[in-house]
């Protein structure tokens, strides 16, 4: 009995640790990413955020799924399908498997990545255009995440709580290297946007990496300041104008 | 000096014209306004001179062709997604895989989630 209960306080720290109140599956996002220079703006692509129910015979995960595709103005000169996604565990959004598919003009890649908790390991399976294969077992950190998992896990913190100018850093492993990101609550801020005038958190999105994202501090997110933390706004910098990601529409929310 | 702001005048035209015709044809604004800047002052100089060149009105005729391009374009073309059949098989075909190597995977911390609620059900 004793034991019992010693586990169950154990796995109750864990799983209100990062309990997933944000979203649910069957919510449906969808954003318009487009290329701003000085105020001129020019719509490129659609892109996609869901959720849904995945489930096997040993349990129900969660599918986290985006999709990048471009308007049908471009699909002459630069077409992009481009596919990438997660099974979690709906409760801490622990990855499992991550697919990315990306068709952009004449280039095709299939990365597939298995992870085993247990080990630290992720198996990744690559795909080129050409039919070259290519397996590589490579090693992670305890909590690393696919870069789908760690968009939806950023909606899982506390920004009610929060001090101004706290950073949460979060390791993500994408092209099986991993790589160090980390964003700072910049406060909150109160936009207009395609569903209303929202008030937001305003969120500093950094990483190691030089060529992930350009500039220090000037790449910013802003998420719904209410119970779902939904990503209606992305400024991005790029070395000529912005890039920026507006929100079209949202369904299927939790709260 | 004329013959500077002259060649000018029609470089920023013909881009603004291949902007306009491009997918980015929002940007064609740039260059027409440089376009128009550019040829007024080579007019103006060339007015001064007492000679003005058939080049200026062509750029002035470029110009306004990019733009009434770039406005038609802007109002009377939709931003839509298409041709998405491919990346939809892609989408079930990749879930079909999954499904598949999911179903040989072991996920030890839903399976104690589980075993957790019946313990709470059977207290």
């Amino acid at each position: 009995m004793q034991r019992i209960h010693l586990l169950l306080t154990f796995l109750i720290t864990l799983t209100t640790h990062a309990q997933n109140n944000a979203f649910i599956s069957g919510e449906k996002l969808v954003y318009t990413a487009s290329y701003n220079m000085s105020g001129i703006l020019t719509d490129i692509a659609q892109v996609t955020m869901e959720t849904s129910e995945v489930k096997t015979s040993k349990a129900t995960l969660l599918r986290l799924k985006c999709t990048a595709t471009t308007y049908s103005k471009w699909d002459n000169f630069f077409k992009i399908r481009d596919l990438y996604e997660s099974y979690v565990n709906p409760k801490n959004l622990t990855p499992y498997i991550y697919n990315r598919d990306i068709n952009e003009g004449s280039y095709y890649k299939n990365m597939k990545y298995t992870f085993s908790h247990k080990t630290n390991t992720v198996k990744s399976i690559q795909k080129k255009k050409n039919n070259k294969i290519e397996n590589k077992t490579v090693n992670i950190s305890a909590g690393t995440k696919d870069i789908v998992s760690t968009m939806y896990n950023i909606r899982l913190f506390d920004f009610a709580n929060m001090v101004k100018g706290t950073t949460k850093t979060f390791v993500i492993i994408f092209d099986r290297r991993e790589i160090n990101g980390q964003i700072t609550f910049l406060g909150k801020e109160t936009i207009s946007t395609a569903i209303g005038q929202k008030e937001c958190y305003k969120l500093a999105i950094g990483s190691s990496e030089p060529d992930v994202l350009q500039g220090k501090n000037s790449n910013f997110l802003w998420l719904t300041a209410d119970a779902n933390k939904i990503p209606v706004y992305g400024k991005f910098k790029i070395p000529v104008g912005n890039g920026e990601l507006k929100i079209k529409s949202v369904s299927g929310l939790k709260n | 000096m004329k013959k500077l702001f002259t060649i000018l005048a029609l470089v920023a035209s013909v881009v603004a014209i291949i902007f306009s015709v491009l997918p980015i044809s929002n940007l064609a604004i740039f260059p027409a306004i440089a376009a128009l800047i550019f040829g007024l002052i080579a007019f103006y100089l060339s007015k001064k001179s007492g000679n003005v060149k058939k080049i200026i009105q062509f750029t002035f005729l470029l110009t306004i062709m990019a733009l009434s391009i770039t406005i038609y374009k802007a109002l009377f073309t939709k931003t839509e997604v298409a041709n998405t059949e491919t990346l939809e098989a892609t989408e079930t075909k990749l879930e079909e895989e999954a499904i598949e190597e999911l179903e040989e995977l072991e996920f030890d911390d839903i399976e104690i989630e589980d075993e957790l609620e019946n313990i709470s059900v059977d207290e």
